[in-house]
């Protein structure tokens, strides 16, 4: 029954992995900055990032990834970040992504 | 004579903890400066330099010019207390001098002269003294009392907010308040007993003798020369500790700026004597935006260095702060306080794992071929317009340009020194000076004033002059390199911190300006301009706090009643565009639009 293929199915949980993720640093970048909460996923911070033009740094998919307690890989990513700043000047919510960026930095071992 | 009595025990060994606190501290700093910081010593100790630091340590030190300048009041009461102290300790060693010839005297025999001089038989008073010593120390009862009445009403002295002092602070404070108090009343007490000519202390020693019988006058008489010398023991003692630290370090502060030497985005000994000459007279709290416009209280300069020195200070607040530099240009100490606020930040670990930028090795996104160069920055990318009317000046002046980032560059670096991570920050900087060189420009031109003053402080670019597009486009007009018609409208120009405080570029954008109409003023300009409020330097204030700043600086240029606000900075343009009806304008896009050519 198993190798039954009737073209649709119910998908295996992808990302999310709550018995595997450990959510105490993410929730403690979510208690250090709450607004983050707000986040629409709009993608405005990758558009408009300076090493995501170089790059295939993605500043969206790696908070996501971080807030989801998927850490793997998580702090070389970051460091491609060159902390120019525009992503805090386009987010729609007012997200201090800046700091976010070493607030993460900070929890996932840097300093 | 002996000078000895047993009240001075408290002054001596006030004066004694003092002298050898001072010197070991000192010694130590100098001990631990950087061997390119004592060549620089040694190599300009014998010039003409040291004879300016003295004079710089008369006029500031002593009077106090700066702070005169800042409010006439606050400077009378900083330079009575301070010359006059220092006058009265010279001409109490003169009249010593005059009274009994060139015998040596200790020190508390100077300090305490009207004590024992009486006692030692000596009754022909030198009149002249007697009215000049009372003279000087009526001027430094006047500067106590202005320093009382400034606890009650700083207004009075031009500063809506003072400095919140901690408790050691107040220690040393009450006793400088009631040193000189104390003295009046010992003075006058032995004019009363042993009689006096001083038109201060010997009329009020008239008065008590006539009021009060003798025995209590003798009474009263050890008691108050004990009271005058333990006060100046305690406040002797907590001088080194206490903010009191800046009357004596602020002098060899003085020498060694003049020697050249200047704190760093590393932190070294030298920061020290920058740090203990902070007086904490506050000055540095009213020119703070976030305290002006968001009420926050405990991050400005004084507060920051205080914390600093006592090794409490925490991240919060050495990242919350601005560095528009409004408070660096008040400093009466000059300070350099953006600096030391940059190495504090710095201290944090920040040492980048090995494989940090490698992307960056062998990128090349530049275009275009010239001698002149345009890096436009990152922000100037979210602000297209500037960077499309710097091609269409380049065309109009036949200008054969290569373009550093058009299709994507590399950030300058200074995002990242400020945050504190200097060592990544060197990537970008040897980058950044490997693709220039590589292209071979003469001239670099930036329009984001942020890249502008990394480029000049922290690159190497000798050979390439340094331009930020005001000034290149100034010396256009200047060469009748373009023509400019003139359209009218009034423009009210705001002063980007980093152009203005960074660089010192106040007058190039306003003479272009007066090329294509008016300009106005706004009721904070030039080194006294406002922040934007979206500095990079800050990473603690939120969107709402940016805005409200953002906000007070806007509603100054709008009430200039301007046709268009301009500025020559992409992240001040953003700003202003957020919270303004007005649709603000880059200088170059003003020019761009005006080219008759």
């Amino acid at each position: 029954m198993r190798n039954l293929n009737f073209g649709y199915g119910i998908s295996r949980p992808r990302v999310i992995n709550l018995d595997n993720n450990d959510l105490r640093k993410s929730n403690a970048i979510i208690a250090e900055m709450p607004e983050l909460q707000a986040c629409i996923g709009c993608g405005s911070c990758t558009a408009s990032c300076t090493a995501g033009n170089l790059t295939d740094f993605n500043f969206r998919r790696l908070h996501t990834a971080v807030r989801r307690g998927e850490y793997q890989g998580a702090y070389e990513e970051i460091n491609k970040c060159m902390l120019c700043g525009k992503c805090r000047l386009v987010c729609p919510r007012g997200i201090n992504t800046r700091e976010l960026i070493m607030l993460i930095k900070r929890k996932l071992g840097d300093f | 004579m002996t000078f000895f009595a047993p009240f001075t025990i408290p002054f001596i060994i006030g004066s004694l903890v003092m002298f050898s606190v001072l010197l070991v501290k000192y010694i130590l700093w100098i001990v631990r400066l950087p061997r390119i910081d004592k060549r620089l010593i040694l190599h300009n100790i014998f010039t003409t330099k040291s004879l300016m630091a003295v004079w710089e340590i008369i006029r500031e030190s002593l009077l106090h010019v700066r702070i005169f300048r800042i409010n006439p009041v606050l400077g009378f009461m900083h330079a009575s207390l301070a010359f006059g102290w220092f006058l009265l300790i010279v001409v109490g060693w003169i009249e010593t001098i005059a009274y009994i010839g060139g015998e040596w005297v200790p020190l508390h025999g100077h300090v305490f002269f009207k004590y024992f001089m009486p006692i030692n038989g000596i009754t022909e008073h030198i009149w002249f003294f007697e009215q000049l010593m009372d003279a000087l120390l009526l001027i430094v009862l006047m500067g106590v009392g202005l320093a009382w009445s400034k606890r009650l009403r700083s207004r009075l002295m031009g500063m809506r907010r003072t400095t919140k002092h901690i408790l050691f602070d107040r220690i040393a404070l009450t006793s400088l308040w009631f040193i000189f108090p104390a003295r009046l009343i010992a003075e006058s007490l032995t004019a009363a007993i042993y009689g006096g000519d001083g038109f201060l202390t010997g009329s009020i020693g008239t008065w008590l003798s006539e009021t009060l019988p003798s025995n209590i006058l003798l009474n009263l008489y050890e008691p108050s020369w004990w009271i005058y010398s333990s006060l100046l023991g305690i406040f002797f003692i907590t001088l080194p500790f206490s903010r009191y630290m800046h009357i004596i370090t602020e002098i060899p502060l003085i020498f060694l700026r003049r020697w050249k030497l200047k704190p760093t985005t590393e932190r070294k000994s030298y920061d020290r004597f920058e740090v203990e000459a902070c007086s904490r007279c506050g000055i540095c709290i009213d020119p703070c935006q976030l305290q002006s416009d968001l009420g926050i209280n405990d991050v400005q300069s004084v507060y920051f260095l205080r914390d600093r020195r006592y090794n409490m200070l925490t991240l919060k607040v050495a990242n919350n702060c601005l560095m528009c530099g409004r408070c660096e240009s008040k400093c009466p100490v000059g300070i350099n306080l953006n600096t030391l606020r940059l190495n504090s930040r710095a201290k944090r670990r920040n040492i980048p794992y090995e494989g940090r930028y490698r992307y960056l090795r062998g990128m090349d996104r530049s275009s275009g071929e010239g001698r002149i160069g345009y890096f436009a920055g990152c922000m100037t990318s979210l602000t297209p317009g500037v960077q499309r009317s710097m091609e269409s000046i380049f065309r109009a002046a036949g200008e054969e340009v290569w373009y550093a980032d058009k299709e994507g560059g590399v950030c300058c670096g200074r995002p990242l020194m400020l945050t504190g991570e200097t060592d990544a920050a060197r990537k970008m900087v040897a980058y950044n000076t490997d693709l220039f060189r590589r292209h071979n420009i003469t001239t670099l031109v930036t329009s984001c004033p942020i890249c502008l003053r990394v480029f000049r402080e922290s690159y190497h670019l000798d050979g390439i002059e340094i331009l930020h597009h005001t000034e290149y486009i100034y010396r256009l007009i200047a060469e009748h390199r373009i023509d400019l018609r003139d359209d009218g409208r009034t423009f009210a120009y705001h002063d980007p911190c980093e152009l203005g405080r960074g660089c010192g570029i106040y007058e190039e954008p306003r003479k272009i300006l007066n090329h294509v109409g008016h300009l106005a003023e706004a009721k904070h300009n030039r080194r006294d301009a406002m922040c934007c409020g979206s500095s990079l330097a800050n990473s603690v204030i939120n969107d709402a706090q940016q805005l409200r700043i953002a906000q007070r600086m806007t509603e100054e240029l709008e009430a200039t009643g301007c046709d268009t606000i301009v500025t020559a900075c992409p992240l001040c343009n953003k700003a202003i565009s957020r919270v303004s009806t007005h649709v603000p304008q880059d200088v170059a896009e003003v020019v761009a639009k005006n080219i008759l050519n």
